[in-house]
């Protein structure tokens, strides 16, 4: 239903497609395994098992996020996720990547809001050869300065590839949360200005590492084919002995209630075709206002029945496709702290912005006038199914994510099987109390690309 | 040597980490527990129609794939995306369902009807809730077999068409591909990636009728139910929905005859940060017996992220993020080609490491380690791909659209435990010769045409 947008990643993941992997129980009452402990040191353990197929997922995530990286190092929560594939304590330079290959498994990492995740899928077998590697590099880095200066390139590039060479490169995806937050933890490039990135040195990376790269800023989960005793042995052995460290004090990254409505455009020199993003703060997480601006999320743009999509696309022809939803670089799930809901869609010069816009907020008014049960009833429908898909999502990866994601914020990823029960405590007075305060004009800001390229280009043969 | 130990310790010291002890080394983890291709059940309908069903894990959801073997591959050449058109006309509705009705029933089983095309297969596909599954089946059949194709929409359509292909022609990417593939194809589907405005206002609802009535029936419809449904409700849904439907033509894939002379295409983007290039030439296809190893070989030199070529200008040059090389299956033919987006100054750089690594690969067999890595990571994707319901409706539709039997999937692990280092450097020999490669670059024509020219004299020392 949902297009995930799949950036900030490292890139190692050479694989199809991703779908569902899953665990024998009855129809509509699916309820994941939970084995949750944390080791003295503080790293949180979260088992799952699931024997469908002989394969394995082994995530650790760190609570660290790209919003909450140093001020005048830009991208450098991104930049250290790269620099934690390039050597440690004893696997130098690729080792890491190899050994994971060499195993028959994919791997990656990516850096998100709140946390930045490394994972690997691999036959179970190898259960104990990667719990060993993962433990390894969160014991040291060894880097050296010419794997920053090569990563600092791959970086560089990446931005060029997904944002500067791209058009609507960044759009909405990067652009919004600047535009529409005010806290500068909240609103600058995640991605990191070239600038910022070239001027990180080893010393920034040694200290960010011993920062927050200690077990007790940290969760690991294993889903999939695997025996208890014998990986809480393993998981004992490797990351047991590794110390915890004193971790600084949080910034504060909440934001200011907002008041009137911000409007934006931005030049785009590669673009044909104007495009428009239009983004609601979100109500704060866990409260019965969040999970009812989950269900209006799929009421208003997941599916070919959302309500925006049916304006927009089948009605009115301004697009072929609306795309939305809770966190662009995740799910609603996966981070913690401020964040926008948030749709966007490309159009022609021959429509305006008014007109969408009218268009938009005619569906808007059509929600003010009241949800009922009904609506709620098959919105749940809606969250049920791609929940399951989450779950089973790149092998049990999406699994994984949510095990450690609950983990880490508040420190219960069984709530993994509380979720479907809090969206049915939503009654249609909570939804309408929620449409009007979050739903609010003066609680959006609408960021519009200005389309300056053509499509002209010519070419030669050499 | 002796300097390469002093600066490793200076290393070492400035991040204070102490390495007084040996290194240690990886457990080798347990043996390999054995693993069988998930179960499948098959029938075939008189008009043609085959049903395939793989009850599989425990999740309650199903995905639903209806293929039907017609796609981009049978477009006239005036007709580009005709396919794709009749797809979106098809998600319009049925004759009894508005597209509305069908996206709200579907909605309410937890699924969203999604048609899309491939160059060889149109594709129905959901996957919805396990208790919905033969209401599932039920409604895209009907959305497959008596679609509506209301002319109302015919405008809006074509216009969201005509958008997407200008955003389409903004990418560097898509640009060079369509260049790529005109070149190895000039006279084959395959090397008609992109439609004109003019082409796509040309076409009419009888070009769609008459796209729908050729193309699709019993004959070349399959229908894959993979993962949790009950297997004779979803039977008895899929055989009445579709026991009375035509019987059409056997499908016919015509195979594209690539050629390649080696010819280089600079596309001009002023001001580009990044040169985009697509370099190769035509390999053997998956019914040929050398495919495996060619598959194999793509994975060491630049097909995983372990490979020699992204090693090699990625992590070692950080020339780029994301390169990456491919065996491209069409039928009865294929392409290998590696991908890159490279800074602008090092594109030549860039083109001259892929060029060495592919001579290195042609000149000296891989080691035995090297290549039982790779081997080891085949083996394990292969394994992957198998364990999910939609990656083994893929491996199936790979099946039928190359004419290959089952046997491609039970023997593959063994064949590919079966190659020897000998096997991969003749691969190499026998196909990748840099100088008979096509090549397209985007990028800024003014900062790169030196560089491409140092290139061009590096290939004239080539045998």
């Amino acid at each position: 239903m949902k297009i995930k947008i799949q950036v900030f990643l490292l890139g190692l993941l050479f694989l199809l497609s991703c779908s569902k992997i899953a665990k024998e129980n009855e129809s509509g009452s699916f309820k994941v395994p939970v084995d949750y402990y944390t080791l003295e040191n503080g790293l949180k353990v979260i088992l799952s098992q699931d024997k469908t197929a002989p394969t394995i997922v082994i995530a650790v995530y760190y609570n660290i996020g790209f919003r909450i990286e140093p001020k005048d190092r830009t991208g450098f929560a991104h930049l250290f996720e790269h620099m934690m594939f390039q050597g440690s304590r004893n696997l130098g330079k690729m080792e890491f990547v190899k050994l994971i290959q060499q195993n028959g498994g994919v791997l990656n990492g990516s850096t998100r809001f709140d946390f930045t995740n490394y994972f690997e899928i691999v036959p179970s077998h190898k259960l104990e050869t990667i719990l060993w590697a993962e433990a390894d590099r969160m014991k040291g880095l060894a880097i050296t300065q010419d794997n920053l200066a090569n990563q600092q390139g791959v970086v560089k590039n990446e931005v060029k590839v997904n944002v500067l060479n791209k058009p609507y490169g960044g759009f909405p995806w990067l652009d919004m949360p600047q535009y529409a937050n005010e806290n500068w933890y909240n609103a600058h490039n995640f991605y990191g200005d070239l600038e910022d990135l070239d001027s990180a040195n080893l010393e920034d990376v040694q200290s960010f590492f011993s920062t927050y790269y200690s077990p007790n800023n940290a969760a690991l989960s294993i889903v999939g084919d695997f025996e208890t005793e014998e990986a809480k042995e393993w998981i004992n052995k490797y990351f047991g002995g590794i110390p915890s460290v004193d971790l600084p004090k949080r910034p504060d990254i909440s934001e200011p209630r907002q008041e009137i409505e911000k409007k934006f455009t931005k030049d785009d020199s590669l673009a044909t075709k104007p495009a428009t993003a239009v983004a609601y703060k979100m109500p704060e997480r866990n409260t019965p206002e969040y999970y009812a601006m989950g269900l209006l999320d799929q009421i208003l743009v997941q599916g070919n029945n959302s309500l925006l999509t049916q304006k927009l696309v089948k009605e009115n022809g301004y697009t072929s496709n609306v795309n939305g939803g809770i966190n662009y670089l995740g799910n609603m799930f996966n981070y913690n702290g401020p964040m926008v809901w948030m749709f966007n869609c490309t159009y022609d010069a021959t429509t305006s912005e008014d007109s969408l816009i009218y268009s938009i907020d005619q569906v808007l008014a059509e929600v003010e006038k009241g949800v009922n049960q009904e609506m709620i009833d098959n919105a749940i429908v809606k969250i049920r199914s791609e929940l399951y898909d989450d779950l089973g999502n790149y092998f049990g990866m999406g699994r994984a994510d949510l095990l450690c994601s609950f983990a880490l914020f508040d420190n219960d990823p069984a709530r993994i099987n509380q979720i479907e029960k809090e969206f049915k405590q939503i009654t249609p007075k909570i939804m309408n109390k929620t449409v009007k305060e979050f739903l609010r004009k003066s609680n959006r800001t609408i960021l519009t690309v200005n389309p300056l390229g053509s499509s002209q280009v010519s070419s030669t043969k050499l | 040597m002796k300097n390469t130990i002093v600066i490793f310790v200076i290393c070492l010291a400035i991040i204070s980490i102490s390495f007084g002890q040996e290194k240690e080394t990886p457990p080798s983890g347990s043996e390999p527990k054995n693993f069988l291709l998930p179960q499948r059940e098959e029938l075939q309908l008189e008009n043609g129609v085959k049903l395939v069903m793989i009850p599989y894990g425990g999740i309650p959801k199903a995905s639903v794939r209806i293929t039907v073997s017609t796609g981009n591959i049978h477009e006239e050449i005036d007709k580009i995306w005709m396919s794709n058109l009749v797809s979106n006309l098809m998600q319009e509705g049925s004759i009894s369902m508005s597209a509305k009705d069908i996206a709200d029933k579907m909605a309410n089983m937890g699924g969203d009807l999604n048609i899309f095309v491939t160059p060889h297969n149109t594709n129905i596909q959901s996957s919805v809730l396990y208790e919905f599954v033969p209401d599932a089946i039920a409604l895209m059949v009907d959305v497959l077999i008596n679609p509506a194709f209301p002319e109302s929409e015919m405008v809006r359509l074509k216009n969201d068409m005509k958008r997407n292909l200008s955003v389409e022609l903004t990418k560097p990417g898509s640009l060079a591909t369509q260049e790529f593939f005109k070149q190895l194809y000039p006279n084959h589907p395959y090397g008609r990636y992109f439609p004109t405005e003019e082409m796509i206002d040309s076409y009419t609802l009888d070009d769609v009728k008459e796209f729908y009535g050729k193309n699709f029936g019993g004959k070349c419809t399959t229908i894959y139910i993979a993962g949790k449904f009950d297997i004779e409700k979803a039977k008895k849904a899929a055989v009445g929905a579709l026991t009375n439907w035509k019987e059409g033509l056997e499908s016919e894939y015509s195979i594209g005859e690539p050629v390649t002379q080696g010819e280089i295409t600079l596309i001009d983007r002023p001001g580009a940060p990044q040169s985009t290039l697509l370099v190769g030439l035509p390999v053997a296809d998956p019914s040929n017996p050398d495919y495996i190893a060619v598959d194999v070989m793509n994975s060491l030199l630049g097909g995983s992220f372990g490979s020699r070529i992204t090693s090699n200008i990625r992590e070692d040059k950080g020339y780029t993020y994301s390169p990456r090389s491919r065996v491209s299956a069409k039928y009865k033919s294929s392409i290998w080609y590696e991908q890159a987006d490279v800074t602008t100054e090092f594109t030549g750089p860039s083109l001259q490491e892929i060029s060495k690594e592919i001579e290195r690969l042609r000149n000296e067999a891989p080691s035995e380690k090297e290549l039982d890595g790779i081997k080891n990571y085949e083996a394990g994707l292969f394994v992957l791909r198998n364990s999910i319901p939609n990656g083994i409706i893929e491996q199936l539709v790979f099946l039928d659209v190359h004419d290959l039997e089952d046997d491609y999937l039970v023997n593959r692990v063994k064949e590919i435990y079966s190659l020897t280092p000998k096997d991969i450097q003749n691969m190499a020999k026998k196909y990748l010769r840099s100088k008979d490669m096509t090549l397209v670059i985007v990028g800024d024509k003014v900062k790169i045409q030196n560089q491409i020219d140092e290139y061009e004299k590096l290939l004239d020392t080539l045998k």
